[in-house]
């Protein structure tokens, strides 16, 4: 009975009760920082004696925000890209591939996503202090790759492997040389797989703090390092500003990856 | 028998599994042994760096707070997490779907976005202090941020996505048969809960929990912000030491425990709970 | 002799210490319905996959018209296949997967609607070109699949037990398909099943499969009349055998000893066999006859009879030999002593002399 909603009894309220305060823990701090970057308080005092859009005004006005979210975005772009490309790949040989050590080798690429990211940032930024890529586009890529390429892997081969083979062999049936069915056939159908794929990785990398810390210099930030630098100092709601936006971002991504289930599904 | 009716393919595909596997072992694999093997080479070989870590008392401080705060944290998340993944396994979807909406929202959520959130709402002045203040619960503001109280607070608020899934999942997967079965032989609620509900999802519990443990473990962004630099984390020291002090050896050290200790409880669970947890 | 149309020659495939077909010999006429049947894991696909290059053959050759495949690879050898599983190409409409052979081959647009709509006309699927894969059943699914598989006129049809995921009624709609699309296409087919009444319904000719060996060939009515093997006869319509011992061997005719001494004189026999060799006689139900007076010797035996069911078109009766080992009768509705039979009653088993068989093999 215990699985059964409607049997509960007052058990029932307990619970939703529980449910419904952990939705609204998780939800009203996000909805506060929305309602604080519109509104007048430097001082964040909540509920504001009035309301602005003055903090976008500053965030859009100062060249630096406005640069680190460019930066953002173009090392989220390559990444996505990377991440899919080379995820793909792996993905191909985890799930067709006969070697002896596949399910190793499946552990070893998820080490990344298990490992704490501060132990990658500090090794990689030693490694690319010698290596001179500390502070260029390219060791940044790297480095989020490194973190988005599990999931990239995890998420494609979950589409591969609902994805029966046969069809392929079909397909070199009908005449299509191996790389062709491949192209017309495997990767059209595993499409949602490879969308979503890129969704998590560009998240990942957009929003990636720890190895971004390392990676940057004066020079090169992203989003989350001017936000992180901006917080060690003060509690501006220009960040109220910035986390809203990003805030709009996530729904957006997360919208589109819905949409894309719904459009495999039907 | 079934590799006889999967055709065959040149190769043993192999190859195309080479620039994740040359990218992770270039990057990652070398970088990271690179690192430990500084921790016992700097600034003299040997292993000093981790008797002094191990050894004083402020660096066994560090340690001492971070399971601490991740044993607290994992605490409270899975008590919270059980009940909520139970309610949401069974209650109508449309009201699970937006409960779900709201939990993802706040996973993919920008952390930074959210630990600033926590940073307003936890000031001396912010909400949570006013409101309770206002219901008279007490007088004077509390001091909730730059100390192990936020960062706990702040760590549930993120972590609780990552057991609630999971938990979801494991409870879903039991057969509402068993629990009508209980019934019929008798059981009150609370005994099927102890009896039955909870030991079938025990394995998801410990391994989420296991989880968000590690998680917390290595934590940066959160502990450091709500914490404040006089109550360290081991994540926070490891980045110190490298960031601001150049100080390989130590930082690596420290980065070396953290890796071992992830590494045996990852191992830990893997032996417990063998496709079990899955 | 001209050459067969298909010759399957010598094949052998071993994976490691396994052997999946041990030495597949066949000839395949133009236009034939040829049907691979046996239980799984006898071979049967294993020799299909291998025509169809996603397996090469440790030993042996295929020749098409005289030419040996084995150097083509598969896309280039122009064979139509049609699969177990589903495989219609998902993101894709049916017209255009039917479509996917011609393009791929870069024929012209006209062509290729031309003969996606001749092709879609003859699994009776007109009008199906804008509906997708995932909208169809799996009967109408399989259809595409064979519209697509015969859109480029292959010379030869592979089809690997391609109705065993429908049900019955289903598979009996479509078996009639495509006997009518052989027919009017006039393309050689071959068939693999592990089901006996399928093979009798489609083929021209059945290959009867057995650990990687074809142990006959023949049409449906030779390999139930004329099993080479005790296999063969078990796969193909009911049987039952009893065990003996060859008393005497003259002329490819046996002399069978039982364990209580009863002899069962000039039997034709099937397979090598000298005198005190293991033996069975092989004897169907349905071909064997009950009856209160003795028949011919070598064509009879007596039986105690222990139950009898009736079954409505026919009558089960089970009984026992001499020697104890159960003996299965079926009488059909009207026959004369189907009232009249009971427990305990001592009859004589009677049979034709073609229709009893002595196997020696396995």
């Amino acid at each position: 009975m215990l699985m059964n909603f409607d049997k509960l009894g007052a058990w029932r309220w307990i619970l939703s009760g529980i449910c419904a305060l952990m939705a609204l823990f998780l939800l009203l701090p996000i909805l506060f920082i929305v309602a604080l970057s519109f509104g007048n308080s430097r001082w964040l005092i909540f509920p504001p004696p009035g309301w602005t859009l003055k903090w976008y005004g500053e965030l859009f006005a100062d060249p630096r925000w406005l640069q680190a979210a460019f930066t953002s975005a173009k090392i989220a772009a390559i990444v996505m890209v990377l991440s899919v490309a080379i995820g793909l790949l792996a993905s191909l040989a985890l799930v067709r591939g006969r070697f002896r050590g596949r399910e190793v080798l499946r552990g070893f690429f998820l080490t990344p996503m298990v490992l704490p990211v501060v132990i990658i940032a500090v090794a990689l930024y030693a490694a690319f202090l010698r290596l001179g890529l500390n502070g260029t586009l390219p060791g940044f890529v790297i480095a989020h790759l490194i973190v988005a390429l599990p999931f990239s892997i995890i998420t494609i081969s979950g589409a591969l492997e609902t994805f029966d083979p046969s069809i392929e062999d079909a397909a070199i049936l009908c005449g299509a040389s191996p790389w062709e069915a491949r192209f017309r056939v495997t990767l059209p159908a595993i499409s949602h797989g490879l969308f979503s794929a890129a969704i998590f990785s560009f998240l990942i990398s957009w929003d990636e703090v720890v190895l971004a810390i390392f990676m940057a210099s004066p020079t090169l930030q992203t989003l989350p390092v001017k936000v992180w630098t901006t917080l060690r100092q003060d509690l501006t709601p220009v960040i109220a500003a910035a986390s809203t936006l990003l805030v709009l971002l996530t729904v957006v991504l997360m919208i589109a990856a819905a949409l894309i289930r719904k459009g495999k599904s039907r | 028998m079934l590799s006889f009716l999967t055709p065959a393919r040149r190769g043993s595909g192999l190859g195309m599994a080479m620039p994740a596997l040359l990218l992770l072992l270039a990057f990652f694999v070398i970088p990271v042994a690179g690192l430990l093997s500084r921790s016992v080479t700097e600034p003299v070989p040997g292993l000093q760096n981790y008797e002094t870590l191990l050894g004083s008392a402020t660096y066994l401080r560090i340690f001492f707070n971070t399971f601490l705060v991740s044993g607290l944290v994992t605490l409270i998340t899975a008590l919270i997490a059980f009940p909520v993944a139970w309610a949401l396994a069974i209650m109508p979807s449309r009201v699970a779907a937006v409960v779900f909406a709201i939990i993802l929202l706040s996973m993919w959520t920008n952390l930074l976005a959210r630990t600033y959130a926590w940073m307003v709402l936890l000031q001396q002045t912010g909400l949570v202090n006013r409101m309770l203040m206002a219901t008279g619960i007490i007088d004077q503001p509390l001091q909730l941020t730059n100390n192990l109280v936020g960062v706990t607070i702040g760590m549930v608020y993120i972590m609780l996505p990552f057991m609630i899934l999971p938990l979801y999942g494991v409870i879903k997967k039991i057969d509402p048969a068993i629990l009508q079965a209980a019934a019929l032989c008798g059981a009150t609620k609370g005994q099927a809960l102890r009896r039955v509900l909870l030991p079938l999802a025990t394995p998801g519990i410990a391994s989420g929990a296991l989880m968000v443990f590690v998680m917390s473990l290595g934590y940066f962004v959160t502990p450091s912000l709500l914490g404040g630099t006089a109550n360290m984390m081991l994540a926070e020291l490891i980045v110190q030491q490298v960031q601001s002090l150049l100080n390989w050896g130590m930082g690596g050290a420290a980065a070396f425990i953290l890796l071992v200790v992830t590494l045996a409880l990852y191992a830990l669970q893997l032996r417990l709970f063998e496709g079990k947890a899955r | 002799m001209t050459s067969p149309y298909l010759h399957i020659n010598g094949i052998r495939k071993t994976f490691g210490d396994v052997v999946a077909t041990d030495h597949v010999e066949l000839e395949i006429g133009e236009g034939e319905f040829m049907t691979f049947l046996g239980p799984s894991g006898s071979g049967k696909s294993t020799t299909l996959y291998i025509l169809a290059g996603f397996q090469d053959p440790t030993a042996g050759d295929i020749r098409l018209r005289g030419k040996s495949i084995l150097q083509t690879p598969s896309h280039k050898r122009n064979i139509g296949m049609v699969f177990q599983r589903y495989t219609l190409f998902p993101h894709l409409s049916v017209g255009e997967n039917v479509a996917f052979p011609l393009r791929v081959r870069r024929a012209p647009q006209a062509e290729i609607a031309a003969k996606v709509k001749r092709a879609l006309s003859l699994v009776r699927l007109d009008g199906f070109e804008d509906r997708m894969p995932g909208n169809m059943s799996g009967g109408q699914q399989q259809r595409v699949a064979l519209a697509r598989a015969l859109v480029y006129d292959p010379p030869v049809l592979l089809m690997d037990e391609p109705l065993s995921a429908l049900d019955k009624k289903l598979r009996e709609e479509i078996q009639y398909e495509i006997r009518r699309i052989h027919q009017q296409t006039g393309v050689t087919i071959l068939y693999v099943t592990h089901d006996q009444e399928e093979a009798l319904r489609l083929s021209d000719r059945i290959a009867v499969f057995n650990r990687g060996r074809i142990e006959q060939v023949g049409t449906g009515p030779e390999l139930y009349a004329s099993p080479a093997t005790h296999f063969v006869a078990d796969f193909i319509g009911d049987s039952a055998f009893l065990t003996g011992e060859l008393a005497e061997v003259k002329d490819g005719r046996a002399t069978l000893r039982f364990t209580d001494g009863t002899h069962l004189a000039d039997v034709p026999m099937h397979g090598p066999g000298a005198r005190g060799g293991k033996a069975e006689l092989m004897l169907r139900p349905e071909r064997i006859d009950l009856s209160d007076t003795v028949g011919p010797p070598g064509a009879s035996l007596p039986v105690t009879v222990e139950d009898v069911t009736f079954l409505g078109n026919n009558s089960a009766v089970t009984a026992r030999t001499g020697w104890g080992d159960p003996l299965y009768i079926r009488l059909n509705f009207g026959h004369p002593m189907m009232g009249s039979v009971s427990r305990g009653d001592k009859l004589h088993v009677r049979w034709q002399p073609q229709d009893a068989h002595v196997f020696t093999n396995e």
